[in-house]
């Protein structure tokens, strides 16, 4: 019987979105919201492994109430139960924050013995959560797995490893980050669907955290935002006529400008 | 009144449309090809309980309302229309008169496996000499001891060829010399019953269409669906439901087809300009757009009143009538839209217009739901 948490979050579906040139924020009218696409993945390890060798998962997301949406998808598609953080006084928290914030949850938890996370989130790609919060757990993280087994509290797994593998075994309670090679997600049962909206979801909110001093998401993350600006590749074409001697003129007065042939002269 | 879809709903949307996207996009065009019903798909549709769409949990089914209902058809018949069609076909009148009309033993009987796609419904009435005429079906069924003997033929029968479990209308005559209609609960194994030829069809190529044949079948009584005379009151209630089915399955086809027409036109430069930048195809889209949601609006309004259980046959008949008619004027205009790349067969456009056109034939024709419309208004039902 696995206690297995998987940390999800709600994202804005990255297909067609629109950035607010004035302000460089992104539009969220009429934005669909989706569970982050890695975020699936882990919801199909927590699955597998809960058919493997039983157990039952609970989904956690922080947002706002909306975010409840995604804990019910994971609800339809066969997690147990849903966990929703949710405070004002959670808002605007970075990653540092967050994981500070899932810290004294998990404390609270104290039973678990798997949690598992994406790679990173599609709207904001961090990726840090995970790391952060086996250094705050002090508890090992395990990553980029390809196969593993559990038996009773030793996880054994194989890994990769630039171009090698690495066997790894570990004593639970662990975080595993899943990457989206790693398994092919199932579609969500519509039977599901009535189940998940039926379901009633737990809330945690400020006053539930022991040690709640630390935690603000506005004033306390270490990390700003100042500036989001949308990222436009710009293509130069340049027709590059004359003589071949002209034409290698061209070329390294090219190359000089963007500091290529400095590099080049170095190596000579 | 509320116009927005709950969560509830636009989880059912997304969920569907992924899996139709990467399940049934790739099968499609050849499921079209080859005009042949996949066992792929079936497999695959029973993962997320397509076959049990609205039907209890306690039976295997996954119990949506009628809304959701025409979601999944919606989103099923954007990318398949044939699979739309097996499936709407399947739940709205094979296993949804079962649950309506059945008794308990029947429905743990069939319900379960119809519910997991085990085994697939059907639902027979119309006969070479009885179209439109539903009243003129001449299968007949004559009492005998203690059971029935049914002979006659039906034909164009959805789903004939992969269907386990029929629902057939016949009219019957009893020892005492009462007649009148029946609908009866048959399984493709009993003796005398056949199975015709795989119909070659204008559109929906990858469903199946087959005659089927009775031969002197003994049919014991409990295969009897709702009372004995109760035959044509539960056929022409099937069609009521089957129609919403077949409006969200016109408005897939429209909604693909309005789709394809905007993105096509945004990108083909003619004149140094996109084509949407002129009055001739940009009207064209704002026309699909109103038509298309007009006929979203009827269909939803149809699927609410089902579910609060009132007499929807006007509505139902309203919106099969109007989102037939506008997903074959889509996908023609469609085809117009995309010129002469659009009535090649590398593209989908003209797929649309096939498997629209007998949306206005089938579940009652176009001209029989102007008749039910007018006689339900002049009845005083405005």
């Amino acid at each position: 019987m696995l206690n297995i948490y998987v940390l999800i979050k709600q994202v804005p579906k990255s297909d067609n979105l629109q950035i607010n040139r004035k302000t460089g924020a992104l539009i969220r009218r009429n934005v669909e919201n989706i569970i982050n696409p890695d975020d699936i993945h882990g919801i199909e390890l927590a699955l597998t492994l809960k058919q493997k060798y039983t157990g039952t998962i609970t989904a956690i997301t922080m947002g706002p109430l909306q975010a409840e949406t995604a804990l019910r998808e994971a609800i339809a598609m066969g997690v147990d139960n849903g966990l929703l953080i949710t405070d004002p006084m959670f808002a605007y928290s970075d990653t540092l924050q967050t994981t500070l914030i899932l810290k004294e949850v998990f404390e609270k938890i104290k039973d678990y013995d798997v949690i598992i996370t994406g790679t990173e989130t599609s709207d904001s790609s961090t990726g840090q959560v995970p790391y952060q919060l086996s250094e705050a757990l002090e508890i090992p993280l395990i990553t980029d797995i390809f196969s593993y087994e559990i038996e009773k509290d030793l996880f054994k797994c194989q890994r990769n490893f630039g171009h090698e593998s690495q066997f790894i075994e570990v004593k639970l309670p662990i975080i595993i980050r899943i990457s989206k090679h790693f398994n092919k997600t199932r579609h969500v049962p519509l039977s599901g669907i009535k189940r998940a909206f039926e379901k009633e979801l737990e809330h945690i909110d400020f006053n539930y955290l022991n040690c709640p001093s630390k935690i603000d998401g506005c004033n306390k993350s270490p990390t700003q935002v100042i500036k989001t600006e949308k990222l436009i590749h710009k293509r130069k074409n340049e027709f590059i006529n004359g003589s071949i001697k002209e034409k290698i003129q061209r070329i390294l007065h090219i190359m000089k400008d963007h500091g290529v042939e400095k590099r080049w002269m170095n190596k000579k | 009144m509320d116009f927005e879809f709950s969560e509830k709903h636009k989880l059912v949307r997304r969920s569907v449309r992924a899996f139709a996207e990467d399940i049934l996009g790739p099968l499609a065009p050849i499921m079209d090809r080859d005009a042949q019903f996949s066992w792929e798909a079936a497999k695959e549709l029973s993962k997320i309980n397509a076959w049990g769409l609205q039907l209890p949990e306690k039976y295997g089914g996954a119990e949506l309302d009628s809304i959701s209902y025409a979601i999944v058809i919606e989103e099923i018949s954007k990318i398949c229309a044939a699979t739309g069609l097996t499936i709407s076909v399947h739940n709205s009148v094979s296993a949804y008169p079962i649950l309506k009309f059945g008794s308990e033993e029947q429905k743990e009987k069939y319900l379960p496996n119809l519910a997991s796609g085990k085994k697939i419904g059907a639902f027979a009435w119309t006969e070479p000499n009885a179209g439109s005429d539903a009243g003129a079906i001449e299968s007949l069924a004559i009492e005998e001891g203690d059971h029935f003997i049914l002979n006659g033929s039906k034909i164009f029968v959805t789903n004939g060829g992969i269907a386990s479990t029929f629902l057939i209308g016949a009219k019957y005559k009893t020892k005492d010399g009462k007649n009148g209609y029946v609908v009866f609960i048959l399984d493709k194994n009993m003796k005398g019953f056949e199975v015709g030829e795989h119909e070659d069809k204008m559109g929906l190529r990858g469903s199946s269409t087959t005659s089927l044949y009775f031969h002197d079948i003994n049919v014991p009584k409990d295969s009897i669906l709702g009372k004995l005379n109760d035959g044509f009151k539960i056929g022409m209630h099937a069609l009521d439901v089957g129609r919403i089915g077949i409006a969200a399955q016109a408005l897939g086809i429209a909604q693909a087809a309005y789709e394809h027409s905007i993105n096509y036109s945004k990108g083909r430069i003619q004149f140094n300009k996109p084509i949407s930048q002129f009055q001739g195809v940009s009207f064209k889209l704002a026309e699909m757009s109103t038509k298309i949601d007009a006929a979203r609006f009827l269909l939803y309004r149809t699927a609410f009143l089902k579910d609060k259980g009132v007499n929807f046959s006007k509505e139902t008949a309203m919106s099969k009538y109007y989102a037939s008619f506008i997903a074959r004027d889509i996908a023609q205009e469609a085809i117009q839209i995309h010129g002469g790349y659009g009535y090649m067969k590398d593209l989908p456009i003209e797929r649309y217009y096939r498997d629209a056109k007998v949306c206005e034939i089938y579940e009652g024709s176009n001209e029989i739901m102007k008749f039910i419309i007018s006689r339900e208004i002049l009845k005083g039902n405005l």
